[in-house]
């Protein structure tokens, strides 16, 4: 594994979509490369912070009213 | 109050309730963040997902009890997106996003901050709004994934593609929103540097 096919896996392997024997490569790679380890540290800081920034809002309480009333006569 | 059902029609009924409110309800926050992100309006959010409730609603029996009702409902929440407000609120992209090459953010924090510190300055709305400047494809592929954690598998299904698009397109998106995050960071002086 080279540094360009190790930072091509980068997101599947994050959202670990990859196969087990390709994680174990890359996980090898990364061992062995501090700059691809560095970039991988830096993305899954990125995927949390995106996940911690998008997920607060939920849906209002008069929507939920609004459903629930539609669907059941409430 | 009129009288009393048939004894063998109401308890189907309040089984049906019981079973949309346990499965299908219990997801009304999932359809309303990506609802809000596909209609950029709330509003029209409130709206979209209202519909897609009585859509689902109606159609609950011939949805297969206990298998992946999230995925089901937002099948249902895009259809309803793309044929009632898609028309009437954004046009449809005439960019074509398979081409569009991000750029590389990392190479330029590396140095100065290989932590992504900036990152942590940078407020929901913010984030939020860097979103809805996405390209649609882009956008509806990162808010099921990075939003509500859906697999590549359950976004191809929703989103109809092959799962190699989801990936190109999900690498994409993250690549260009981390640039557009990056830049209002220099702009905001929460990192040194020069905007794309």
């Amino acid at each position: 594994m080279n540094c360009r096919e190790c930072v091509d896996h980068l997101y599947e392997f994050l959202d670990r979509e990859l196969t087990p024997e390709l994680e174990r490569e890359i996980r090898a790679h990364l061992e062995d490369c501090p700059p691809c380890d560095e970039q991988y540290d830096f993305e899954e800081l990125y995927l949390k912070f995106l996940r911690a920034r998008c997920r607060t809002q939920g849906a209002p309480a008069e929507l939920k009213k609004r459903v629930l009333r539609e669907l059941f006569g409430e | 109050m009129a009288k009393t059902p048939p004894q063998d029609v109401s308890p189907p009924l309040d089984e049906k309730r019981a079973g949309f409110e346990r499965e299908a309800l219990v997801h009304l926050d999932v359809l309303y963040r990506v609802a809000l992100r596909l209609t950029a309006n709330p509003s029209d959010a409130d709206d979209l997902v209202q519909e897609t409730m009585l859509k689902a609603y109606r159609a609950w029996d011939q949805y297969e009890k206990g298998t992946n009702a999230k995925a089901w409902l937002l099948t249902i929440l895009r259809h309803a997106f793309i044929n009632e407000y898609r028309r009437r609120t954004r046009h449809p992209e005439t960019v074509d996003v398979d081409t569009i090459e991000p750029y590389a953010v990392f190479s330029e924090v590396q140095d100065d901050d290989p932590q992504g510190a900036f990152f942590d300055k940078i407020v929901d709305d913010q984030v939020l709004r860097a979103i809805d400047q996405l390209p649609e494809a882009f956008r509806e592929t990162l808010v099921l994934s990075d939003v509500e954690g859906l697999s590549y598998q359950e976004i191809a299904g929703i989103l109809e593609v092959p799962i190699g698009t989801v990936k190109s397109r999900l690498f994409r998106a993250r690549q260009l929103l981390q640039g557009k995050l990056y830049d209002y960071a220099v702009e905001m002086g929460y990192i040194k540097g020069s905007p794309a």
